[in-house]
């Protein structure tokens, strides 16, 4: 019998949209001793089980510290998720707090968001329009533009997704505004030098445990050892 | 719908929805001291040595940059030739693809395949983690009975009668979560010809598939003649070789629908922790004695538990597979999800209530295995009480 090739029914009208399959990063940076000595010593104390859903506690409560120390944003530990690569993060933020039919507002790259929302049915803008529900913005916006926007949405009571990942950093997140502070999710991630662990989070908002939920029922928990792992680069200050 | 006042408003609050109420129940438990936890389906046993050992090996020669989507080539090629060998399924590695965990490879193949309207035929009791995933591709889940005088098996006739025009696939979960019940190999071969007649996809979950209880044994639907161009298998590492915590599993079925589900993981969480993928390979190209060492102690768990069952005065359908019993409760008189939470407050012990894997499962419960046999005696000791003192 030969492997089949086709189904034998037509696939779901929405495989049609997506982007074809790209090749992996080469990128593979080296990690210190530590990081593999942590991951080698979480497999040998048995870390080889499911962790909590939204991730292992030590992990989450270094993000909450660490928004706290870099950006004063008070989010506490219960609000953070671990996640599969901030794709996971962003996944799930852009289908639990856009609507199908909906608009996405992204002034700038929107190539990291284009795929789930063709996936949910909802669509990118580059401006502001009507039927707008969520703006996903990255530090890389020009400032008076996204103070702009983060007014509008202010205004306008849309969710807003601040994405750290891939971008140079400096003092400003959009929580730090007590008015946006709840309808603001964080996502990062600790691609750049961990790119085959899988390994990011999100962080923040009223929605923080529809979002635990929403990851939990795709890929239930993050892979363990990544997590210890990435733990020990965040403590030495490597990401 | 719970209406005891006595049930904190944390549990009666997501009483109706199946997955927040075990994990209710969970976060409710990890907040107490000295309890048995025989709900999630968490193996106890670590993963074997030789796994871990190639994980090591893989990290310390820094083996571990990103893959392509779909997993690593000699993982892919390794699940290829295991499947055409335990399952008899003609596959290449095209036909392969590496998730997330198993839960992953469910959610994949629905958004490969269900539109909006669509109808999924469910067998009823489920594990209802899977309903998000058939929600959110807007698919319709139809339910086909099974019974516990049936031990659970799904019947041709019941899937046949629950079928519409609207219908595009069958889901099989064997052997079952639930309800520890497989579909056999006679019943498989009716349902392959109803799926054939009535051109349906099926979608098969067979993560449990290497822990079934002799004589039974496991059979899997796309080898049938006619059935791999709409069969999903779909696998994972997690409960045979004991690596819930390393999310890694496995899907495989025609090639376009592998590209597909690759497609639709690209956007929605990239491909597999490399570290996890090496220890997949090591799973399935190393030592199988485990799986084999692993199902003994399954099975000697299992006669301490039933036993304990038939002292608590619950019936249950044989356990063929898998690492649950699915106990049916209703000589207690209580409702399944308050007896969860009495046994949780008064004995110590987390199971799940039935009404977590379906609605109408208010006269069942779900009691894992997964704690060594003096544990799951003790629990047996720890509930007898609480049922003695609430009985109806």
């Amino acid at each position: 019998m030969n492997p089949p090739t086709s189904l034998a029914r037509p696939l779901a009208d929405r495989v049609a949209a997506l982007p074809e399959l790209a090749a992996p990063t080469i990128e593979n940076p080296p990690l210190p001793p530590d990081v593999i000595a942590a991951a080698e010593e979480a497999l040998a104390r048995g870390e080889t089980h499911y962790t909590d859903r939204p991730g292992i506690p030590e992990f989450r409560a270094w993000v909450a510290a660490h928004l706290l120390d870099r950006w004063g944003v008070g989010v506490d530990p219960s609000e953070v998720t671990i996640t599969c690569g901030s794709t996971e993060a962003r996944y799930v933020a852009m289908t639990l707090l856009a609507e199908p039919g909906s608009a996405v507002l992204c002034p700038g790259d929107s190539s990291r968001i284009e795929g789930a929302l063709r996936l949910l049915g909802a669509r990118v803008v580059d401006s502001i329009q009507a039927d707008v529900r969520l703006l996903y913005i990255t530090p890389a916006v020009y400032r008076e533009t996204a103070l702009e926007l983060l007014k509008q949405a202010e205004d306008r009571g849309w969710w807003i997704v601040w994405d750290l990942s891939f971008a140079a950093l400096d003092d400003f997140h959009p929580a730090q505004n007590e008015a946006l502070a709840k309808r603001v999710v964080t996502i990062n991630s600790l691609s750049e030098r961990m790119p085959g662990w899988r390994l990011g989070w999100m962080a923040g908002s009223e929605a923080a445990l529809r979002l635990r939920a929403g990851k939990q029922a795709i890929t239930i928990c993050t892979t363990a050892v990544s997590q210890w792992a990435g733990l020990e680069l965040v403590r030495a200050g490597d990401a | 719908m719970i209406e005891n006042p006595n049930i904190p408003e944390a549990v009666r609050a997501v009483a109706a929805d199946g997955t927040q109420l075990r994990y209710a129940l969970m976060e409710m438990a990890r907040e107490m001291e000295d309890i048995i936890t025989l709900g999630r389906g968490d193996p106890d046993l670590p993963t074997p040595p030789h796994i871990v050992e190639a994980a090591n090996r893989a990290m310390r020669d820094g083996l571990t940059g990103a893959t392509d989507v779909k997993g690593m080539l000699p993982l892919r090629e390794a699940i290829a030739e295991h499947m055409r060998a335990v399952n008899s399924l003609a596959l290449g590695a095209d036909n392969v693809m590496v998730t997330t965990g198993g839960q992953e490879g469910l959610f994949l193949a629905v958004q490969a395949v269900i539109n909006p309207g669509d109808e999924i035929l469910v067998p009823d009791p489920r594990y209802s983690s899977y309903d998000d995933a058939i929600k959110r591709a807007g698919g319709r889940m139809v339910m086909v009975p099974t019974t516990r005088a049936d031990a659970f098996n799904l019947e041709a006739e019941a899937v046949e009668a629950a079928i519409s025009p609207a219908s595009k696939a069958l889901l099989i979960v064997t052997p079952s979560n639930p309800t520890a019940g497989i579909v056999t190999e006679d019943r498989l071969r009716a349902i392959a010809e109803v799926a054939k007649r009535h051109n349906l996809i099926v979608i098969v979950d067979e993560i449990y598939g290497k822990v079934v209880y002799p004589p039974w044994r496991h059979f899997s639907i796309g080898s049938l003649p006619g059935m791999a161009e709409r069969t999903i298998t779909l696998d994972a590492f997690s409960k045979a070789y004991a690596m819930t915590g390393w999310r890694c599993g496995y899907a495989a079925g025609p090639a376009d629908v592998i590209d597909a589900m690759a497609r639709i993981k690209q956007v929605t969480t990239g491909p597999v922790a490399t570290v996890s993928q090496w220890a997949g390979l090591a799973a399935l190209t190393g030592p199988q004695d485990c799986v084999g060492e692993y199902l003994d102690i399954y099975i000697q768990r299992r006669k301490v538990l039933l036993a304990g069952l038939d002292r608590m005065g619950f019936a249950y359908g044989e356990p063929r597979g898998g690492l649950f019993v699915w106990a049916d409760s209703s000589s207690t008189g209580i409702h399944a999800a308050e007896l969860s939470y009495l046994l949780l407050q008064e004995g110590r012990v987390l199971i799940f209530p039935g009404t977590a894997f379906g609605e109408k499962w208010r006269d069942y419960v779900r009691i894992t295995m997964l704690e060594p046999i003096e544990t799951l005696s003790a629990a047996v000791e720890r509930m007898l009480p609480v049922l003695e003192r609430y009985r109806m």
